[in-house]
């Protein structure tokens, strides 16, 4: 059994904990050894504490990757944000100079980062050490015939140096993933665009999101299927401030990859939060029937 | 455009070398203009004020008072990481727009929504405010309650480095 050091950042413990139950209880199933990590703080967020102070971000996510050197376990995240951060950090601090300044930092709490362990996305744990054929065999209830159209998000694919999921101009994992639990990944036209979250600017994510959802939409996919929390929450919420700005109707339901996983394992819909969502994937609700 | 009066651009090196201290600040001198970054942007596709060659230019001129200011159009960056998969250069636009946003955030103009999240994190550890509501929900899955973060730690470490000392 592998065991692997969670990292579960803010987004999701905190806003989306039927992530976090899904994430654990999946996992579990496929025999993966979750081990927590007690004293971790945000990664921190690569956008707003990045964009203020870059080297004080990166003492504090060096002081994370210390939490698990300490275990001597790679350290795995469920949020592409939490993975473009720690990612990040352990490349950065492969330069001598830099790791020793953050060293200094480090050494007024008494640690230090030696640079020992990986960084790993969930979604590439479960590739690598899972295998898609284990995944198919832990679904109790094929999610045959559901159109899923996939939103891969930005930061877990890029920068692909760093990051070493996937080929970021066409990229597999996530249509694999879908593919294991019975469903039919569906890639639309407007797949690579960004989720604009991080912009700050009205128009942009605004336009950026209407053209993104009018390919899904065209694509009659019933669900978006998700792999990052941040995306999730502009696809959610998002989605009706996109309609309602521009007079349109969009409404394909974001699902988080590993809330999908867990119905086709046979959690039950009504355990899974969906309730909570702006826009609920009641086209599962078929499979339960069967 | 700064100028002097008699129109002739006046490149800022204090800006520069600034910019040249922080972490990856110094990769816009790489750039040779090709516009490779420019394709894949969404800001550039969708707002035609926004261009990430065009801030590299600047950055190459020193034309530092151009982006070092309120409202600067920095901030319109999605962070999408494209232009970093695309330079040929490894100049890493992206990369020296957040190393500008850093100096934006030295001299204290830093937008509203990035102050807030920012003194989230400084305060709580995290970038969700903590509140019952949240270990209430966690409950019903079966959750424990959000564990502590041992401040005092973060607080040493968001510490400034001691001028002079370890700055190098």
């Amino acid at each position: 059994m592998k065991r692997l050091a969670f990292f579960p950042g803010c987004l999701i413990p905190a806003r989306h904990p039927a992530m976090e139950f899904a994430i654990r209880r999946t996992l579990e199933r496929l025999d993966i050894d979750v081990v927590d990590l007690p004293g971790a703080s945000c990664c921190p967020d690569p956008i707003y504490f990045k964009s203020k102070d870059k080297v004080a971000w990166l003492s504090v996510a060096a002081r994370n990757l210390c939490l698990a050197e300490e275990l001597g376990l790679d350290i795995f995240t469920n949020c592409s944000g939490c993975t473009a951060t720690l990612s990040e950090t352990y490349h950065l601090l492969q330069d001598p100079e830099l790791r020793e300044r953050v060293n200094q930092r480090l050494r007024r709490i008494g640690r230090e980062y030696r640079g020992t362990i990986r960084v790993r996305h969930v979604a590439t744990v479960v590739r690598d050490e899972v295998g898609y054929d284990a995944v198919r065999a832990s679904v109790g209830r094929p999610l045959e015939g559901l159109k899923v159209a996939i939103h891969y998000g930005c930061h877990l694919l890029k920068p692909s140096a760093i990051m070493q999921v996937d080929n970021p101009d066409n990229p597999e994992v996530m249509e694999r993933l879908v593919e294991a639990l019975g469903a039919t990944p569906v890639r639309h036209r407007n797949w690579y665009l960004c989720c604009g979250k991080a912009c700050q600017s009205e128009q942009v994510p605004l336009h950026m999101m209407r053209d993104l959802l009018q390919t899904v939409h065209d694509e009659q996919a019933e669900i978006l299927g998700m792999i990052c929390p941040t995306c999730f929450g502009q696809f959610d919420h998002g989605q009706a401030k996109v309609s309602k700005e521009f007079g349109l109707d969009f409404h394909t339901p974001p699902v988080y990859y590993f809330q999908l996983l867990a119905f086709a394992q046979g959690v039950p819909y009504d355990d899974l939060g969906f309730e909570r969502q702006r826009f609920k994937p009641e086209a599962l609700r078929r499979f339960e029937a069967a | 455009m700064a100028t002097d009066s008699d129109d002739l651009v006046r490149v800022d090196f204090a800006f520069r070398r600034e910019l040249a201290e922080k972490v990856e600040g110094n990769l816009a001198s790489f750039c040779y203009q090709c516009g490779a970054c420019v394709g894949d942007c969404p800001s550039a596709r969708y707002d035609p004020e926004f261009n990430p060659r065009e801030i590299m230019l600047k950055v190459l001129y020193g034309l530092g008072s151009e982006l070092m200011r309120e409202d600067s159009i920095l901030w319109r960056c999605t962070n999408c990481y494209s232009c970093h998969e695309r330079c040929p250069q490894q100049v890493k636009p992206v990369e020296v727009i957040i190393s500008l946003k850093n100096m934006l955030a030295d001299r204290g103009i830093i937008p509203d929504t990035v102050e807030k999240v920012t003194h989230t994190f400084e305060t709580t550890g995290r970038t969700v405010p903590y509140s019952p509501a949240i270990d209430k929900q966690r409950e019903r899955y079966g959750l424990p309650p959000l564990p502590p973060v041992p401040m005092e730690e973060i607080r040493a470490l968001l510490a400034d480095e001691p001028t002079g000392g370890g700055d190098a």
